[in-house]
């Protein structure tokens, strides 16, 4: 995991004319090493799919530079794109096309030597195997989804790009889903970019994350560090016995809170969390159910991005 | 340097497109059949009321027939781009190693195929019903036919342009674009009909020159060379002039990101 695969430098998208110039991604730089699994993640509008299509040559930057395996993008795009491959959710693939029909265009576009092999074992990997003659049209979203996925990975690419991929699929097939990428970038040393708004899959297989917002890198680290930087855990308590006991040293000791009926919810530093079960003990207030949440990737990225109303 | 492997990719592609939708063979077979046969039955009856003039129905078979070429060569580019969109496929293809030029080929030589196949299929039928032989040309039918493909692809890459610029919103165009010549190409009457601006605009439209020179043949036994090399000297420009239009359309809508057509 040393080499990068992927650098950009200073990528720049403005839109419109200069008077009412947007500015969609601004001045981002990162890097992909080989067999790295990185996550891009930022509410809507935070410049993710501007990324990506500029990454994939079909959006022209405004200012920076991308270079895949440390040749320019721009100059050897024919030859790069051989070894990269991408899937998203907001494509789609022809229509009226059956499951052979498609997966043998892409596979002779990306000029994979043993294409029938090829196809075959993925169809197999990705559960599709009896579907080779059906037509896309009449494949249910989640079949579509894997489709795709079979897709970006025909060409044996060292990079994906890979845009929610897992979006819409039971959550049975999105942990096989996983598990092959994961297997993918054990086997094969694939290199991957990877959004998704399921925070739990981002932190479970991503090596590092980089968040967005309105264009701009506003954290990048990995799942650990970054969930490491929120000291609060949420605890909740059911007082049901004690409750106006409850409510009066809450408020006394100024800790907030909020209360659902007899459910508080609180949050605090995980190193005052005795001390305060220690004073409830001593005040005499008896809690019925106790549970401690640890802070997760999700719990960062809301704090990062400004709350859960920006990032819906 | 263009990938020929790329290009057959792409030509399999628009192959199976057609497989799955049987309504594009209406554009091969049904339309053509149908106007052949509708005003090739007006032109034999314009042929009773005057015994003398037996070839009107020539004419208007010549301008149907050779009308063919041109439409099928710039549809077939069109139509193709737009199924990409219609697909929201544009993206897998363009995120691929496939270039613009690739692509550009392969979209030509599947209208050079279905073009065949329309004209062959509709010259059968015309020497069939009305003893009407396209090959009364002799040598000339390969120029003439190559100028009007040159027509064909250039129109077909002008209207691309738009289209891969604004979208599925202007799709209109592909099916109307090259209709704006016809009345300037002067198919079915001579130029001298057409009002004095419409003359002058006839002078910068390369089919007119052949139809002209083709009416020519029909009436007076020889085909005007100068018709002819008027007709190269403008289509040449035209379709480099149509590529580059192509090309410099592809690139501002790349500006504004392909995706977005889908």
């Amino acid at each position: 995991m040393n080499d990068k695969v992927l650098e950009v430098k200073n990528l720049t998208k403005k839109f419109g004319s200069p008077a009412g110039e947007f500015t969609a991604v601004d001045n981002i730089s990162f890097s992909l090493k080989e067999g790295e699994v990185l996550g891009l993640l930022g509410p809507n509008g935070a410049g993710k799919t501007t990324t990506i299509q500029m990454l994939l040559g079909v959006m022209e930057q405004t200012n920076g530079n991308i270079e895949y395996f440390g040749k320019p993008f721009k100059k050897f795009r024919e030859e790069i794109l051989k070894d990269v491959n991408f899937s998203s959710t907001y494509i789609s693939l022809p229509w009226h096309f059956t499951v052979k029909e498609i997966l043998d265009i892409f596979a002779l576009l990306y000029e994979v030597p043993d294409r029938k092999k090829r196809i075959n074992k993925l169809l197999q990997e990705f559960e599709l195997g009896n579907m080779v003659k059906k037509q896309f049209f009449m494949l249910s979203a989640g079949e579509k989804t894997r489709l795709l996925l079979v897709k970006s990975f025909l060409n044996y690419p060292k990079i994906l790009l890979l845009d929610e991929p897992t979006a819409s699929l039971d959550p049975e097939i999105a942990v096989k889903i996983r598990e092959f990428l994961k297997k993918e970038k054990e086997e094969y040393n694939v290199s991957m970019l990877f959004t998704s708004h399921n925070m739990a899959e981002v932190e479970e297989i991503c090596d590092r994350v980089i968040i967005l917002q309105a264009g701009k890198i506003i954290a990048e680290d990995t799942p650990e560090e970054l969930t490491k930087q929120i000291s609060d855990c949420e605890i909740e308590l059911k007082i049901i016995e004690d409750y106006k006991k409850a409510v009066t040293f809450l408020d006394e000791k100024e800790i907030p809170y909020e209360k659902n009926k007899y459910n508080f919810k609180l949050k605090m530093d995980e190193k005052n969390i005795a001390d305060f079960l220690a004073l409830l003990s001593k005040e005499a207030i008896a809690y019925e159910e106790i549970s401690i949440n640890k802070p997760d990737l999700e719990d960062f990225f809301l704090d990062v991005i400004g709350g859960k109303e920006k990032y819906d | 340097m263009i990938n020929f492997n790329r290009v057959f990719a792409m030509v399999y592609r628009y192959a199976i497109y057609l497989k799955h939708n049987w309504d594009r063979l209406s554009d091969m077979f049904y339309w053509p059949a149908l106007d052949l046969f509708i005003w090739g039955l007006t032109g034999l009856y314009l042929a009773t009321l005057n015994a003398n003039h037996k070839e009107y129905i020539f004419i208007i078979l010549n301008g149907l027939i050779f009308w063919i070429i041109i439409w099928r060569v710039q549809y077939e580019i069109n139509v193709n781009i737009l199924s990409e969109i219609w697909d929201k496929n544009l993206i897998n293809i363009l995120a691929s190693p496939l270039t613009a030029w690739e692509w550009v080929t392969s979209l030509v030589f599947v209208g050079f195929i279905k073009m065949i196949i329309s004209l062959t299929f509709s010259a059968t039928l015309s020497l069939i019903f009305y003893h009407y032989n396209i090959l009364i040309y002799g040598f000339y039918l390969f120029p003439i036919i190559v100028s009007l493909l040159l027509f064909g692809w250039a129109s077909g890459f002008l209207v691309a342009g738009f289209i891969i610029r604004f979208g599925a919103k202007i799709q209109t165009l592909a099916w109307t674009g090259v209709a704006l010549f016809a009345p300037f190409a002067a198919l079915y009457y001579p130029l001298s009909i057409l009002p004095d601006w419409a003359k002058k605009v006839a002078l910068f439209v390369p089919p007119s020159y052949i139809f002209e020179g083709m009416r020519t043949m029909l009436f007076k036994g020889y085909f005007p060379i100068d018709k002819l090399v008027i007709g190269f000297a403008l289509n040449i420009p035209y379709l480099l002039l149509s590529l580059w239009f192509f090309v410099f359309m592809f690139n501002k809508s790349k500006k504004l990101g392909l995706g977005r057509l889908i």
